[in-house]
């Protein structure tokens, strides 16, 4: 398989209707608080809901009123208009918004005839040993669902198979993220963006092989000339044409905390033998993917300071979606954090259709000016 | 049957303006800015960084025919042609049309420099108040940009939206402002969400029997309020001043000024110019130091 695909943005249904020809079962899931370990563990296909590209979102109107967040609309829309064709959705919820795409699905789903695989995970928003263990007990529910739907175990064996795979993942993304620190990287931020959105539809096997393949060939690539080193924060942000149409007014994102970049990634998963599950349960609730945790928000935006500086960042684009509950107000917290440190933020609202390109194109060129000063 | 005379309200004053007190502009580095806003296009040409000659008309539908109507009314009568203009940058919506322009830089950059011009070196925060859009900005004692925020797609709080009602109720763009102060009590704010919604609004006031004066206080009290909320968001540090169209409507002005508890500072030049002004501005930098450098490599 060639690693060009790794640049194909368009949702693809390529790796779970060859998944499904084997008679087999490919899930969806939406937020990254849902472990594919466990999906994996069950031979499962664990396909991570996005909605790049989508236009409109119309049918998913009927059920989502327009002032709800048009991420997670726009993922109802495609499951309503059949651009995933999955066997069930796992949610967790994580915010508020998607939280409403299972409820709906289920509904049309079983409307239309649909023999669809549901299932919803509590996701807490504190990290204690109460907490931690309450996700883990939910995660255990998963785990006995998802082992009668596919008809495969899910055991420790199983799910330490599915973690090596993913923690070699984790390592080959790290080592696509040090390309970035580069003075004059090889790769441009909407190609980073693009790489981690491909592991949303394919088969972690194709997408380690893919990842191996582009780094073999990442010397080979031309670095890259820019006016100045951005990172990108916020909300879920799945169109890598975002991001370059920053990229096209002299600027590089060279750096992210994204759920759908970094963050989707992260550290390695460390194993307890003893308990699997609970390794699982501790390293999905404890990471500082998202402000939607009560008590890790200093945490992350430490980390956000952090990265910000590993990456050499002159400025950060904080781009918050209409209505998002969980990035609403980290800007007025996060802006004299980055500027103690002398690094701006331009703050950006946004949609998930990119209707507004002209708009972020003069932004972000403005911010790129005054970087240059 | 006597034709019915057709007033546009929304018309505001074009013009060009030659400055007196430079007699001849040769052996003067000359540079110009031409900003192509959404409703309306400045071209500014400085002479050693002092304003020479401008014009300010409305953006036609071609956004280079615009630019080019623009900089030849600002030659008119100046004996200046584009070969004289030693270095063009073009700004604006429409930056990208200016045919003959050397290099582009956003509106916002340009607007800092521009009021950093137009009211001196203590400016801080400068609102400007375009065709289409709305600018908060902070500059340093340069004008150099130091953090900005823009409304997002709405014309409400803007010069369109002011031509809009200037239109709806038969009065003239210009007299609004004084005409909003002729009440005996400042009305509640019309709808500030929408140029759309703020006309139904006012149509359905008129019906109810409220003055004119009336509902352009509500109006502008509804636009003051539009754009109090990026100046709040985006922080006031005096000096502050308020640049575009609307820098010359009192009626949005002072109420802007009310609610912030602050004074604008008085402008030295026609408010409209700030973006052009700044482009010439940038443009005879950036010609200085590339001429600065070449007497380096010289040596």
């Amino acid at each position: 398989m060639s690693y060009q695909k790794l640049f194909e943005t368009k949702v693809s249904g390529e790796a779970a209707k060859a998944w499904q020809a084997q008679g087999k079962k490919a899930v969806g899931y939406v937020c990254c608080h849902v472990p594919e370990e466990i999906f994996y563990a069950a031979d499962v296909l664990p396909i991570r809901l996005r909605a790049t590209d989508c236009v409109d979102s119309s049918d998913a109107e009927t059920w989502m009123t327009s002032f709800s967040c048009s991420f997670a609309r726009s993922i109802l829309q495609y499951l309503i208009d059949g651009t995933y064709k999955l066997d069930g959705l796992v949610q967790t919820d994580g915010c508020m918004m998607p939280a409403r795409i299972m409820d709906n699905w289920e509904h049309i789903s079983k409307k239309e005839g649909k023999d669809q695989f549901t299932h919803f995970i509590g996701a807490p928003r504190i990290t204690n040993d109460i907490s931690t263990g309450f996700y883990k007990s939910e995660l255990q529910e998963l785990v006995d669902a998802i082992s009668k739907f596919s008809g495969v175990e899910v055991t420790d064996e199983r799910l330490k198979a599915a973690i090596a795979k993913t923690n070699e993942m984790r390592s080959l993304m790290d080592q696509v993220y040090a390309l970035r620190t580069a003075e004059k990287p090889v790769v441009s931020g909407a190609e980073v963006l693009s790489i981690a959105l491909a592991e949303c539809d394919h088969h972690i096997d194709d997408y380690i092989q893919m990842l191996k393949d582009f780094l073999a060939d990442a010397k080979n690539r031309k670095p890259i000339e820019a006016r100045s080193r951005l990172m990108i924060i916020g909300s879920a942000l799945d169109n890598p044409e975002y991001i370059k149409v920053i990229e096209e007014k002299g600027g590089i994102v060279v750096a992210d905390d994204l759920c759908f970049g970094y963050r989707a990634f992260g550290p390695q998963l460390e194993v307890d033998d003893s308990d699997v599950l609970g390794s699982i349960a501790k390293y999905y609730l404890k990471r500082n993917v998202c402000p939607r945790s009560l008590d890790n928000r200093p945490a992350m935006h430490k980390e956000i300071i952090d990265m910000a500086k590993k990456y050499n960042v002159q400025g950060v684009i904080y781009q918050k979606m209409q209505n998002c509950e969980c990035w609403g107000g980290e800007a007025y917290y996060l802006e004299p954090d980055l500027k103690a440190i002398g690094v701006p933020m331009l703050q950006l609202e946004r949609e998930e259709h990119m209707a507004n390109a002209g708009q972020l194109a003069v932004r972000a060129e403005a911010f790129i000016e005054m970087l240059e000063k | 049957m006597a034709e019915i005379e057709k007033v546009e309200y929304w018309r505001w004053k074009e013009s060009n303006w030659k400055n007196p007190d430079i007699p001849d502009w040769r052996g003067s580095l000359i540079t110009a800015g031409i900003d192509i806003g959404s409703t309306s296009t400045q071209a500014v040409i400085m002479a050693d960084g002092i304003p020479y000659a401008y014009s300010n008309m409305r953006t036609g539908s071609n956004s280079p025919d615009s630019a080019i109507n623009a900089i030849n009314w600002a030659m008119k009568d100046t004996g200046l042609t584009l070969e004289d203009i030693t270095y063009t940058i073009g700004t604006g919506y429409g930056r990208v049309n200016v045919p003959f322009s050397n290099k582009t830089v956003t509106e916002i950059t340009c607007h800092s420099r521009g009021a950093n011009f137009i009211y001196g070196p203590s400016i801080r925060t400068i609102l400007d108040m375009g065709g289409q859009d709305c600018k908060a900005i902070h500059c340093d004692e340069n004008g150099a940009v130091t953090s900005f925020m823009m409304n997002d797609k709405c014309a409400a709080g803007t010069g369109r939206g002011m031509e809009v009602i200037a239109n709806l109720l038969a009065v003239r763009v210009e007299d609004i402002g004084k005409m909003s102060f002729e009440i005996d009590e400042e009305p509640p704010p019309v709808s500030s969400t929408c140029v759309i919604f703020a006309k139904s609004e006012a149509t359905k006031l008129m019906r109810a029997g409220w003055t004119k004066e009336k509902v352009l206080a509500a109006y502008c009290h509804a636009m003051a309020l539009r754009v109090v909320r990026l100046l709040e968001r985006n922080g006031m540090e005096l000096d502050f001043a308020i640049t575009g169209g609307i820098a010359k409507n009192i009626g949005v002005v002072k109420r802007i000024e009310r609610l912030m508890g602050v004074t604008a500072l008085e402008p030295k030049w026609d408010t409209q110019i700030a973006g052009a002004a700044g482009a010439a501005l940038i443009a005879k930098d950036l010609v200085e130091r590339k001429r600065a450098k070449e007497a380096v490599a010289a040596k």
